[in-house]
């Protein structure tokens, strides 16, 4: 068994050995010029070249190098014309004979060559196996961090195709799935551009295949092959692939959620899939299916997400509907209009007044964040004077102010700019600034609203907002509301503005609200391009910031 | 006395209103539709409105754009009452020429002096 090339022009070597090969199954050729020899290879690979010294050639090592390098595990005998022997060849072949040798040596060498042969092939082969399985273990493991990078359903079928098309490289593939919007779709990945009749053909198919797996149960949406989505890929759009695609090589798997079938997968491959190629196969799609469950979670967290807040926003719609008649009922009692009241009924009806107003507040806070969490919340930008909204700030809370003993004051700063902003969204931060600042004082102490200008780069810094402070750039006019409170623990500084806190020490629960006051400032005050900040010291007071944009003359609606 | 048109679908705010502004010598009218309150301003011409924004079949905002748009009526100022739900928010689109927006739940005494600033201004000062 074996293939032997014997390269020589002595008809008598030559005639040897056929002789002596020829009864022993193993095939014998021969040639005497160089590209008949590379010829003759190419066309009859064989296992052991015998190159006899003595042909005509100025430079046997170099053909000896060129079979080597082109023909894998080739060995080679050179017949020798001397003893001396070339150091430089002898790196190449894998031995020597001699004319002299009897036919029983000649014979054991090249049975062992052959042996060498078969052995080296054979590594080969299981070396090239093992480097195939090596680069589907990679394909397969980027195939995996891919699936649990994401939750797109629509990008996880997309890696799953790839991750296959990586490792089989197959000529097409048909997955049925349940798209993003609860609408099945099939997606047919293709080597080549495919007819109209041909897609008709695979949706049939697909949808078939798809609906075996039921067998009579319920199926998770209704698919029906004439009114299928399709979304074609075509790698190769110069080639076409007809119906004889059916007859190639396929496998199919189911998409299994476990609890449900998201979808189906045929592939096609003109060559034969192998048993591993099966086991791989089933691997990758299996793969998906953990992943494609928690996508469709997700998809269905989101969709909660939006209906909770669309449920915000008609419930607190609707509580502030009767909120205003309440309203006004109170307030003409309250006003005297209808008569005069005892003083007994006075201390109720401003119970309910001040019950009311706590209430009215708490519906628009959450209905200000539900805004601005949904991006709905609308601003009415116009350059103005920072004056105007602080003197009603002011007016606003002086009552309240001098009923608790407090000292509330303005400092301004002369001729400030304009700014720009919306003036009932920044009048609204402040007088929640305001607000807090006078709960948290003590009789007998001040509260006052600064106002300053200042360039970024002067404004003080402060290490628990520096991000926020970085972002400035240009001038400001900085208000500053700061009070002679029970001040923050440097611990809560930072945590001051986060969403639903309400810190240890503050007051909010004592006094009520819902503690989303400062987050909605902040984000009101981030939406016009300013900043935010705090300081404080325990028991000694708090001093918030605010910074906004000098106008600088163009309009930057945004 | 000056004349005040009221246009609300909530009865219950439109008597409140009614209530308080007649107090303060106005003579109020009231509709509790868009289509009833457009056809009384017209043929009323009141010297101020408070208009609902959310009403059925025609809105505030409609009726706003129809009165400031038309010579005839352009000068009656009006104050919108908002509840800034959703829904407005999605009507709103264009300029709809109100003089004030008051958001619901509003404080009557506020509502007064919005009035009152526009009706006798020389009183406010």
């Amino acid at each position: 068994m074996g293939n032997i090339l014997i390269i020589s022009e002595n008809d008598a070597i030559l005639s040897r050995y056929k002789n002596l090969l020829n009864n022993q199954n193993i095939h014998v050729s021969s040639c005497c010029t160089e590209t008949s020899i590379y010829d003759s290879l190419e066309v009859e690979p064989a296992d052991i070249v015998i190159i006899d010294e003595k042909i005509e050639h100025p430079d046997i090592c170099s053909i000896v190098k060129k079979i080597k390098s082109s023909f894998e595990n080739i060995q080679i005998l050179l017949i020798k014309k001397d003893e001396t022997i070339d150091e430089n060849l002898s790196k190449y072949i894998n031995g020597y004979l001699f004319d002299s040798f009897s036919d029983d040596i000649l014979q054991s060498t090249i049975s062992v060559l052959l042996k060498n042969k078969q052995t080296a092939d054979s590594l080969s082969e299981k070396n090239k196996a093992l480097s195939g399985s090596l680069y589907r273990l990679n394909v397969l493991y980027n195939t995996s961090s891919h699936f649990a990078g994401t939750l797109d359903t629509k990008k996880l079928i997309e890696y799953m195709i790839e991750g296959l098309d990586k490792s089989l490289s197959f000529d097409l593939t048909c997955t049925i799935s349940c798209g993003s919007d609860n609408e099945p779709v099939l997606i047919i990945n293709s080597l080549y551009d495919i007819s109209e009749e041909l897609i008709n053909a695979l949706k049939f198919r697909s949808v078939l295949h798809y609906k075996s797996l039921f067998e009579g149960t319920k199926q998770p949406f209704e698919v029906d092959d004439t009114d299928l989505k399709v979304i074609k890929i075509i790698k190769n759009p110069n080639n076409k692939f007809t119906f004889s695609i059916f007859q190639y090589d396929n496998m199919f798997a189911p998409i299994d959620l476990g609890d449900n079938f998201f979808g189906c997968i045929e592939i096609f491959k003109e060559k034969p899939f192998t048993t591993d190629d099966a086991t791989y196969f089933q691997t990758i799609v299996q793969q998906v299916s953990l992943p494609l469950k928690s996508a469709g979670l997700y998809e269905k967290l989101k969709k909660l997400e939006r209906i909770k807040s669309e449920f915000i926003s008609i419930v607190s719609h609707e509580l502030r509907t009767p909120l205003t008649p309440i309203k006004n009922a109170i307030s003409i009692l309250a006003s005297g209009q209808c008569g005069e009241m005892s003083e007994k009924a006075k201390v109720f009806i401003d119970m309910a007044k001040r019950n009311v107003d706590d209430l009215t507040n708490i519906t628009n806070d959450i209905l200000d964040m539900n805004k601005i969490e949904a991006d709905m919340m609308n601003f009415n930008y116009s350059s103005m004077n920072i004056h105007s909204v602080i003197e009603n700030v002011k007016n606003s809370y002086d009552l309240e102010a001098k009923k608790q003993g407090i000292n509330l004051s303005t400092q301004e700063q002369d001729n400030l700019p304009e700014i720009y902003a919306d003036s009932h969204r920044l009048g609204q931060v402040l007088k929640n600034l305001v607000s807090n600042a006078i709960k948290f004082t003590p009789e007998g102490k001040s509260v006052t609203i600064k106002s300053e200008l200042k360039n970024a780069e002067s404004i003080d810094k402060n290490s628990y907002f520096e991000k926020d402070l970085k972002a400035l750039n240009g001038d400001y006019v900085v208000v500053s509301v700061i009070d002679q409170g029970i001040g923050i623990k440097s611990d809560d500084i930072p945590k001051a503005f986060d969403k639903f806190t309400q810190l240890e020490n503050s007051l909010s629960r004592k006094v009520g609200g819902t503690g989303l006051g400062l987050p909605i400032a902040k984000r009101l005050i981030k939406a016009q391009h300013g900043a935010i900040w705090c300081d404080s010291e325990e028991n000694k007071g708090s001093s918030f910031y605010v910074a906004i944009p000098v106008h600088n003359g163009s309009d930057k609606n945004s | 006395m000056k004349k005040i048109l009221i246009v609300d679908d909530e009865q219950d705010i439109v008597e409140s209103l009614k209530f308080v502004l007649e107090n303060c010598d106005y003579t109020c009218y009231c509709a509790y539709n868009g289509e009833d309150g457009l056809k009384l301003a017209r043929e009323i011409v009141p010297d101020l409105m408070i208009l609902d924004v959310m009403m059925p079949r025609i809105n505030g905002y409609k009726i706003s754009r129809l009165l400031k748009f038309d010579q005839k009526y352009k000068n009656i100022p009006i104050l919108m009452v908002t509840a800034r739900s959703q829904e407005e928010d999605k009507l709103i689109g264009e300029e709809t020429g109100a003089n004030e927006y008051i958001t619901k739940p509003f404080d009557l005494d506020e509502v007064v002096a919005t009035v009152q600033k526009y009706l006798e201004p020389e009183k406010v000062k």
